[in-house]
C-alpha cells in the first residue's frame, strides 16, 4: 500500500511566514511582540514583514494591535488560537512528510 | 534567475532548519533586551569602584593597609545599585520588545543569573578565607573575575558578542594587574572603559539595545 505525504498548510509554508509564525507561537499564549522586535529579530525590511503579516492577518492566524507604552505608540503582533492550531497541525504534517517513505 | 520571494518552494529541510533558526534567535533575542545600556551601566559602576580603590590606596595608603577588607566592601557596595539598575534597564527594555509570561520569565532568568554571579562574589572569597586583613587586597580581582566569567558564559549562551567582551575585560583587566604595579589600576580601568565603548557600539551596532 501506498501512503501519501499530506499537504502542507500554504500561508505558513513560505520562507517569511514560517519564521513569523514560529517567532508567534515560541511564547505562552497571550504574549505579544513589538513589531519592532519581530523584523529586528527576523531581519527583515519593514516592506517585506508588513506584506507577510497581512497575509497571515487576513488568514486570521495573527492579530496586530496599536497601543501607546510609556506614550509612544507601538504596534504589537500577537499569533491567535487558529494560528498556534494551524502551526500545531503544519508542524505535525511536516514531521510526516519528513518520515514518509514511498514503497518501492 | 531569481525565484520570487512567494512562489519560492519551501523543502521541508529548510522549513526544519528555518524554525530551529527562529527560536534561537527569539530565545536570545528575549535574554538580552538592553544588554549594551546595561553593559554601558556597569562600566560606569566599575569606574567608580576603581576610581575609589585608586583614590583610597594613593590618597589613605596607611588605612588601605590596616582595612584592606575596605576594597571588598566597595565593591560589594556598588554591586547593591548594579544589580538594582540592571534590573530596571533590563525591564524597560523588554517590555519594549515583548509583553506577557515569556518577557517576564526571561526577565527573571536574567536577573536570578546575574544574582547567583553577585552572590558568587561574595560567597567564593569567603569560602577561600579571603576576608581577613592578609589576602582583603585580593578581593577584587577574585570578584570582577566572577563577574567577567558570568559575562562570557551569558554569551555563549545567548549572544557571542558578550563572550567577547567578557574576554575583553579578562584582558583589560588582568594584564595590566599583573605587568604593571603602580597603575595598574587606572591603566586597567581606562581599558575596561574602552572594551564596553567598544562592545556597547558593537551590540548596539547588530541590533540589540
Amino acid at each position: 500500500m501506498i501512503s501519501e505525504p499530506v499537504d502542507l498548510d500554504e500561508t505558513i509554508h513560505q520562507s517569511t511566514r514560517l519564521r513569523i509564525m514560529t517567532l508567534l507561537v515560541s511564547v505562552a499564549e497571550g504574549d505579544r511582540f513589538a513589531y519592532g522586535f519581530v523584523q529586528q529579530t527576523l531581519g527583515l525590511t519593514g516592506g517585506n514583514l508588513t506584506t507577510h503579516l497581512r497575509k497571515l492577518e487576513e488568514a486570521d492566524y495573527l492579530v496586530i494591535t496599536k497601543e501607546f507604552v510609556d506614550s509612544k505608540p507601538r504596534t504589537w503582533v500577537q499569533a491567535t488560537s487558529l494560528g498556534r492550531r494551524a502551526f500545531a497541525t503544519y508542524l505535525s504534517n511536516l514531521q510526516e512528510v519528513l518520515s514518509f517513505q514511498p514503497d518501492r | 534567475m531569481q525565484r520570487s520571494e512567494e512562489t519560492a518552494a519551501l523543502s521541508t529541510h529548510e522549513s526544519v532548519q528555518a524554525i530551529h533558526t527562529t527560536v534561537d534567535r527569539a530565545r536570545s533575542s528575549m535574554y538580552v533586551a538592553g544588554s549594551a545600556t546595561i553593559l554601558l551601566f556597569w562600566t560606569a559602576i566599575a569606574s567608580v569602584g576603581m576610581g575609589s580603590q585608586y583614590a583610597i590606596l594613593e590618597l589613605a595608603p596607611e588605612f588601605a593597609d590596616r582595612s584592606p577588607w575596605v576594597f571588598g566592601a566597595l565593591w560589594g557596595g556598588l554591586m547593591v545599585p548594579g544589580m538594582a539598575g540592571s534590573a530596571i534597564i533590563g525591564s524597560r527594555a523588554s517590555k519594549k520588545m515583548a509583553l506577557g509570561d515569556s518577557a517576564n520569565n526571561a526577565g527573571k532568568k536574567v536577573f536570578l543569573y546575574w544574582l547567583a554571579v553577585v552572590a558568587a562574589m561574595f560567597l567564593i572569597p569567603a569560602a577561600v578565607g579571603m576576608w581577613n586583613a592578609e589576602d582583603g587586597h585580593k578581593i577584587p580581582g577574585v570578584t570582577l573575575g566572577i563577574v567577567f566569567l558570568g559575562y562570557i558564559l551569558f554569551g555563549i549562551m545567548f549572544r557571542p558578542a558578550l563572550a567577547v567582551v567578557g574576554v575583553g575585560f579578562v584582558a583589560a583587566f588582568y594584564i595590566p594587574y599583573s605587568l604593571l604595579d603602580d597603575v595598574a589600576i587606572p591603566v586597567s580601568g581606562g581599558l575596561m572603559l574602552a572594551v564596553a565603548a567598544v562592545g556597547a557600539w558593537w551590540i548596539g551596532k547588530s541590533g540589540d539595545n
